[in-house]
């Protein structure tokens, strides 16, 4: 009898905690997951943030798997990303930023079959229907399980999947930032659509030489629960700053920490929190380096983790 | 000098203005005392700083109010720098040990807000390509990288 009653709980149990992380729910973000590697398609789009907001074009061809990104407002600066490489392209000091992204499995995507772990940080839950920008979406609220990380509301097409509207909230439920189409056009992107506008002949080229590397003697003396690191880079910051980058992530947002030496530092040091949109950037010095974390979680988190850094002279 | 001195600390001086004021401080042992004067208020106020946490004023929820080294300085005059400064023998210590009579200890440990670092745009670049929300978003979030706020600070 007290067995049955026990078994009648944990399936109550069970039930409450399915509740919290729907297969429907987690079926919809594969849905959007699936869309944003699939899909071609061109449109323009909000990034609002304080009382910031400003326009640009996103466009994507899938066959190519180029995607290209235009701020329509000031200076036409300009993204274009292939399968391996970030070409950012800004007029107004005539230089190219240029990122190459290793191809193999090491770079930290969110896999399909990872999303599922989500679960063990936020609770994922479908919400209401609502029209945007004349696509009936479906809502799929991310709320965070604690006040380490941000919350997302994603607003997707509910015929294509398509993402339409990405809502960054804190834990206090604050709107945080948005990104959000205004139009929308889904299929028929020619190859012509996602070259360079710029042919950036003389241009100044920063490359970020970024590889994989392991940065002897550096850690956290404590991971903030949750995020684990996921891959260690050294690369080139600017025009020849060398730093490391090491990465935390809870499988979806992401904290960097870059370590750069302060030995022939041009500009004084300013140590302290910055921030843009949802992204905190948090400044100081650990034993002769300057380390800068950036990441998009609360000020707290990326303080944390800051603060925990640590450099251990490596045994020989 | 003085404003420059603060303006450099803030890192609102262009290259070739940031590099005048350097070579004063370099000669000048007046404004080199400033400098260093400047520093330690500025990490006395970083001492002393509320923590900016979640707002308890509803209004402006979103916007957190940067404080720039020549806020705060501003903010230390007025009770203090003025009458302090010009008197013959008064060191730095002396001074900055008046400074935390302007905000009341706090219980957390603080940190001071700052601009957006000149390099945003070179973090923001290296870190959009390593986090995994952008397998669900595409390159949206690059937006960061290029939005007026990131190249601002490159000024």
């Amino acid at each position: 009898m007290s067995a049955a009653r026990a078994a009648i709980a944990l399936l109550a149990l069970s039930a409450g905690l399915a509740h919290a992380q729907s297969p429907e729910a987690l079926a919809w973000l594969r849905k959007i997951h699936d869309a944003t590697q699939r899909l071609s398609y061109t449109g323009t789009f909000v990034y609002q943030h304080g009382g910031w907001s400003e326009a640009s074009r996103i466009t994507r061809n899938a066959a190519a798997d180029i995607e290209r990104l235009e701020v329509l407002d000031g200076a036409p600066r300009e993204i274009v990303r292939t399968r391996d490489t970030v070409k950012c392209y800004l007029p107004d000091s005539r230089v190219v930023k240029v990122d190459r992204r290793s191809a193999d499995r090491s770079f930290p995507a969110l896999l399909p079959e990872r999303i599922g772990t989500l679960a063990q940080h936020y609770d994922i839950e479908l919400g209401e229907t609502r029209r945007i920008a004349g696509f009936d979406c479906q809502t799929v609220v991310l709320g965070p399980k604690d006040n380490l990380r941000y919350g997302y509301r994603l607003y997707a097409d509910v015929k294509s999947g398509m993402l339409l509207k990405a809502v960054t909230f804190d834990p206090e439920g604050n709107e945080v930032e948005q990104f959000m189409f205004t139009q929308l056009v889904i299929g028929g992107v020619s190859r012509q659509q996602v070259r360079p506008s710029h042919a950036a002949r003389e241009w100044r080229v920063e490359d970020t030489g970024a590889q994989p590397a392991h940065l002897a003697g550096w850690g956290l003396s404590a991971e903030l629960p949750g995020f684990r690191k996921i891959v260690e880079l050294k690369r080139v910051i600017g025009r020849s700053r060398p730093a490391g980058q090491m990465v935390y992530s809870d499988g979806l947002a992401a904290v960097s920490v870059f370590i750069e030496p302060m030995e022939g530092r041009q500009d004084p040091v300013q140590t302290g929190l910055a921030s843009v949109g949802a992204i905190h950037i948090y400044t100081r010095e650990v034993a002769n380096h300057m380390v800068t974390v950036v990441g998009e979680a609360p000020a707290a988190s990326v303080q944390r983790i800051g603060n925990a850094v640590e450099y251990h002279q490596p045994q020989r | 000098m003085n404003e420059r001195i603060s303006q450099l600390m803030d890192g609102e001086l262009e290259d070739a203005a940031a590099e005048q004021v350097i070579q004063a401080l370099g000669r000048d042992g007046e404004a080199l005392q400033t400098w260093r004067v400047y520093h330690l208020i500025s990490d006395a106020l970083r001492e002393n700083q509320p923590l900016p946490r979640a707002p308890l004023v509803p209004l402006q929820p979103r916007r957190w109010v940067a404080l720039p080294v020549a806020a705060s300085l501003a903010a230390v005059a007025l009770v203090g720098w003025l009458a302090f400064s010009p008197q013959q023998g008064t060191t730095p210590q002396a001074l900055v040990a008046e400074v935390p009579v302007t905000a009341p200890a706090p219980a957390k440990p603080s940190v001071l807000r700052v601009p957006l670092p000149r390099a945003t745009s070179d973090y923001l670049l290296a870190h959009q390509g390593v986090s995994p929300r952008g397998s669900l978003q595409g390159m949206a979030p690059y937006v960061r990288m290029v939005s007026d706020q990131a190249q601002e600070a490159r000024r």
